[in-house]
């Protein structure tokens, strides 16, 4: 699959939210934990080798579920084959779980939803929808009934 | 650069909404004549598929930092993505009519990250401004504007069912999706089970509805959700998505600069883009 690599590298040096060295192990039987610096720029987690300009990969945190593996290590997993895990070792529990939920919302998927939940609760508190006056409140992607699965709230104790 | 390609296409194609879809004629790179392809926009991703029901898509566009743009082309209903980068590729396409190209030009200008995030945050910042000023204990207001403030809120359209009592505040609590419990909601914590494991699933971490969704019943347990959350001050800290960050070497307000900090300004300049290219082409004919 093609995708625009450099145009991805140029990414990768933006300012990011998150930024470590964290030892990193992929996914595949055999691999061992590596020092890697790992960077978190919108919804990719890119990784480089130590003072190394161009990053050796990226992964796209769409799709994903992060998991915390221990006091220090937490894991990604990717939905479509979840038997493969990233593993990421930290330097200290409360790192590891900034990183966590670093990653929880660095998806677009999750931006989304918090989206269509204060959009629905200032149209429930007001009458108005906030999206109106940017002329957006069409689009597909802020609608409430696309597609979302809305969890439903367990009722049995009313 | 590697990427997890596998999970990328599987992303394409699963069963997440797409934010729009359709035929568009995209310039070969080596080959320069216009292909035909299926384009998926999802987020910041923009795939392409030889045919509608390829099971894989041929590539992928990247769009975060892009601009779009008309272009001059012997090709009717043009534009292009740029990218701001050297030696960046420019993506050249073509719709099929006015309205399919006014249409895409909107879709991939507001698509990347930030845009979306910039959003979100405005959205929160409104919903904070509502709430507190709604909050009727934190600014020595009377209770009954508090109750002003949701009865006026009841003849909008409401998915849950109010109750008509006064006492019962069934607005909301200010829990929007976050990946953890912070101190301001153990009130809601109550109501809400967080799940206990750590595991989270990116894009479905929002476990659970606040109260507001699907409560139309709500009593006291509402109200004390309520008046745990009703210090902006640390909610904001307990919540607040990370700022965006600036990129360099753009100018701090600009069109395309996540960093530009005002909203509403940002989505002028995105509205006035499209006028803008809807100006310029009308006046091509």
């Amino acid at each position: 699959m093609r995708f625009n690599e450099k145009e991805m590298v140029s990414l990768s040096r933006q300012p990011s939210e998150m930024a470590a060295e964290l030892g990193m192990r992929g996914p595949k039987k055999g691999d061992v934990v590596k020092k890697r610096l790992v960077k978190l720029v919108v919804n990719f987690l890119f990784y480089f080798r130590t003072d190394e300009e161009e990053p050796i990969g990226a992964l796209l945190l769409e799709q994903c579920r992060v998991e915390r593996e221990d006091t220090q290590v937490f894991s990604i997993v990717f939905l479509d084959e979840a038997e493969r895990k990233y593993l990421f070792e930290c330097n200290s529990e409360e790192q590891c779980g900034e990183w966590v939920d670093s990653i929880i919302k660095a998806s677009y998927e999750f931006m989304r939803k918090n989206l269509i939940f204060y959009r629905t609760e200032i149209h429930r508190l007001t009458g108005k929808d906030p999206l109106e006056q940017y002329g957006i409140s069409d689009e597909t992607r802020f609608q409430v009934n696309n597609g979302l699965q809305l969890m439903p709230r367990d009722t049995s104790s009313l | 650069m590697k990427l997890n390609e596998r999970s990328v296409a599987h992303y394409a194609t699963c069963d997440s909404p797409p934010d729009k879809t359709g035929f568009l004629f995209k310039k070969g790179e080596r080959n320069t004549a216009y292909h035909r392809r299926w384009f998926v926009l999802k987020g910041n991703m923009l795939f392409y598929f030889e045919e509608r029901d390829a099971r894989e898509p041929v590539g992928v566009i990247v769009l975060e930092g892009c601009t779009v743009e008309l272009c001059e082309s012997a090709e009717e209903f043009a534009f292009a993505v740029k990218f701001d980068c050297a030696k960046a590729r420019v993506y050249k396409m073509a719709a099929e009519s006015q309205a399919a190209m006014e249409s895409w030009v909107k879709a991939l200008s507001r698509a990347s990250f930030d845009y979306m995030r910039l959003v979100v945050k405005e959205l929160e910042r409104q919903l904070e401004e509502i709430q507190g000023a709604g909050a009727g204990g934190l600014q020595g207001r009377p209770k009954s504007s508090r109750s002003n403030q949701v009865a006026r809120s009841r003849s909008g359209a409401s998915t849950s069912s109010l109750s008509s009592s006064s006492s019962s505040s069934s607005s909301s609590s200010s829990a929007p999706p976050t990946a953890g419990p912070s101190p301001a909601q153990k009130g809601l914590q109550d109501e809400v089970q967080l799940p206990s494991d750590s595991s989270k699933e990116n894009g479905v971490a929002w476990s659970k509805p606040p109260a507001a969704w699907s409560n139309g019943s709500a009593d006291g347990a509402s109200c004390v959700a309520w008046e745990a959350c009703t210090d902006p001050g640390n909610n904001h800290g307990a919540r607040a998505p990370p700022v965006p960050p600036r990129r360099r070497g753009a100018s701090l307000e600009s069109p395309v600069s996540p960093g530009t900090g005002c909203f509403s300004k940002l989505h002028d300049w995105y509205g006035r883009e499209v006028e803008e290219l809807r100006t310029q082409w009308l006046q091509s004919q």
